[in-house]
């Protein structure tokens, strides 16, 4: 016998539909949540309000650690990292199997030095007066010829960036280390050893500060100058004297101790990881230093007006990306997600970083998992990461 | 060329040796076997891999290297049909270009990827000894970029002074799994690097769609994927030869 419902039955009786809050739903089905959002009639949506391809702006505060020589915190969403670099002297005859350079070496990096002051103050002067002649509707015939002899110069000083990282990679005066505080996020748990992901975010950061040869080597000198610096350094030694205090050596060296605290992790750890390095080193203030003959032993100025800043030749910026494969309906469907949280991260099956530098070239890219992003994604977000640039310069300011 | 031994451990499930190019790794793969109820997962196969380097203990740039070979082996690897598993991968460095064998010799801040490609080859091939299910097999390869010119294969010198420098790895179906480029260059050269690695690992694919059996014995056999299919070849053949044996013993 059948039995007919009748049109009064499901009045009386209405069909019970399973709600229960959208953030229960995304714990019991997170893949079909993420889905739905994605695919919703008014274009993918993310839960958290953003499009597939925007990114959480990020807030930046430099100087609030008092004991560190630099500092910053920086803040993605809720992901939130402090970032302290400090200078420690190094002796160059702590260092075993120190190879003092060769003399011509030093000779042309201690040159170098005395021109770099010199240099900075002419090239404020021709700014100047680059901008008076804008201001005073003059041409400037001579704009081609300037950028000819450059050309010579960039390889010069493209090779010395490099000899310079190659130098600190030996010595190892960049000391980057990232430590997840405990409870920044669920996954962290107290005790135990560095996470994976911590020591995976420290080679990551301490790779890409050798490989964009961010860091001059000049600002991480300390020299012994035997005579007054400014008069004649490199004359040559008089009878009788003692040769070795004759020329100008380095004594010393800064090595910078990075170290990276995330108080809150919500996802995009590297990207928030080294923005605040690269705030902190643009804080970085490091005193004057020398070696003092008589004493031997590194001094210190305690004047606050002496404190030199790092010279940075670049400000590359990263943009991690995941991408989400859709479940359901959407079995198939991708889409790529840059700046996940913590959420769309846990449902991503590939990911990867790119990071670009001035002028647009890639410095960085970086990616594993499934083989979901070909040649035009990444182009797509090369694209995308140097759009970003200009967000991370208002930022750092 | 790449020099390949499939099985020469005994002990482990499986295990190969991967050598090319003045890189050489060996292997091992232990599993399906027990987990750790703190690594267990419900619905697939735990994977650990651990890297140790030619000389002294792994530190941070091996645990960088394993996290990168973890998570692509995670989609290499049919992991849901074990279930609750752990499927162990162990990675000895026996020779590598950076040459020195002294501990602590090289900086912590060289880049750690020449390596990677013999890695990963090396992981792939003891997976196959293994015999453990899995969804595609990869190569992967090293190009170098010096100002204009790329260089499959570099050497140690090379890759000194070389631009960028770039690992690509392949699935066998054709998709890019890995990408490692560091250095500086623009996203031409990148796409440069990218056709050139792919020949490299997969030959001239419009080639062989067309004509499959004249490339098989024409001088294709350059490319990684046919290095992979000869060593799984011999290791059938070696295991098949007691039935050819029997065969010729009982006629």
């Amino acid at each position: 016998m059948a039995i007919k419902p009748s049109p009064s039955d499901s009045t009386s009786n209405p069909v019970q539909t399973l709600t229960f809050p959208a953030l229960v739903f995304a714990k019991l089905a997170p893949t079909t949540f993420l889905t739905a959002h994605l695919s919703s009639p008014h274009g993918p949506l993310r839960p958290s309000g953003r499009s597939p391809s925007q990114v959480r702006t990020p807030t930046c505060h430099t100087g609030s650690l008092t004991h560190a020589h630099g500092s910053a915190v920086v803040r993605c969403g809720d992901t939130a990292v402090v970032c302290g670099v400090r200078g420690e002297i190094l002796r160059a005859e702590d260092i075993p199997d120190y190879k003092p350079q060769p003399e011509e070496d030093a000779r042309r990096d201690y040159e170098d030095e005395q021109d770099e002051q010199a240099l900075k103050i002419t090239i404020m002067a021709e700014e100047e007066k680059k901008l008076a002649e804008i201001g005073s509707g003059g041409h400037n015939r001579n704009s081609q010829s300037p950028d000819r002899g450059n050309e010579d110069e960039q390889g010069r000083r493209k090779r010395i960036r490099r000899e310079d990282s190659e130098e600190m990679a030996r010595l190892g005066l960049l000391v980057p280390n990232l430590e997840l505080a405990t409870g920044c996020s669920p996954d962290n748990l107290p005790g135990g050893p560095p996470s994976l992901l911590a020591q995976t975010l420290t080679q990551r950061i301490l790779t890409l500060l050798h490989t964009t040869h961010l860091l001059r080597m000049g600002d991480l000198r300390l020299w012994f100058h035997p005579r007054a610096p400014s008069s004649t350094p490199f004359k040559p030694a008089d009878e009788g004297e003692d040769e070795d205090l004759a020329r100008p050596s380095v004594k010393a060296f800064w090595a910078l101790y990075i170290d990276i605290l995330f108080i809150s992790l919500d996802g995009n750890a590297f990207d928030a990881a080294w923005l605040s390095v690269l705030a902190a080193l643009k804080d970085t203030r490091l005193p004057r230093a020398w070696w003092d003959g008589d004493r031997e032993t590194v001094l210190c100025s305690d004047d606050p007006s002496e404190a030199r800043v790092l010279d940075l030749y670049d400000m590359p910026v990263a943009l991690s990306f995941g991408i989400f494969e859709g479940d359901g309906e959407s079995k198939g469907k991708r889409w790529v997600l840059v700046d996940m949280d913590g959420f769309e991260e846990g449902q991503c099956r590939e990911g990867g970083t790119v990071v670009v530098g001035d002028g647009g070239r890639v410095v960085r890219i970086e990616k594993d998992g499934r083989g979901m992003v070909g040649v035009k994604e990444v182009r797509d977000l090369v694209e995308r990461a140097k759009e970003r640039r200009m967000e991370w310069i208002g930022v750092l300011g | 060329m790449a020099d390949v031994t499939l099985s020469p451990l005994h002990r482990a499930d499986g295990s190969a040796t991967f050598t090319s190019n003045g890189y050489s790794v060996v292997a091992a793969v232990n599993g399906p076997i027990e987990v750790q109820r703190r690594d267990e997962l419900p619905e697939e196969a735990a994977i650990d891999v651990a890297i140790r380097p030619a000389a002294g203990v792994g530190g941070v740039r091996e645990r960088h290297l394993e996290s990168i070979l973890q998570s692509t082996l995670r989609h290499v690897i049919l992991v849901s049909a074990h279930p609750r598993t752990l499927i162990q991968v162990t990675l000895q460095i026996i020779s590598s270009t950076e040459g020195s064998f002294n501990v602590g010799d090289l900086p912590q801040a060289t880049s750690n990827l020449p390596i990677l490609p013999a890695l990963l080859q090396a992981s792939i091939l003891a997976l196959l000894s293994t015999s453990i299910p899995l969804s595609m097999t990869l190569t992967a390869t090293l190009v170098a970029v010096d100002g204009q010119r790329l260089k499959s294969d570099p050497s140690a010198e090379e890759l000194k002074v070389a631009s960028s420098i770039h690992v690509f790895a392949f699935s066998s179906h054709g998709n890019l799994l890995v990408v490692e480029s560091e250095g500086e260059f623009g996203i031409e050269t990148w796409e440069e690097a990218y056709q050139n690695a792919r020949l490299a690992c997969r030959g001239d694919e419009e080639n062989d769609s067309e004509s499959e059996d004249v490339s098989m014995d024409s001088d294709n056999d350059t490319k990684l994927e046919d290095v992979l299919r000869i060593a799984v070849r011999q290791k059938v053949a070696r295991e098949q030869k007691w039935k050819l044996d029997l065969r010729s013993a009982t006629t």
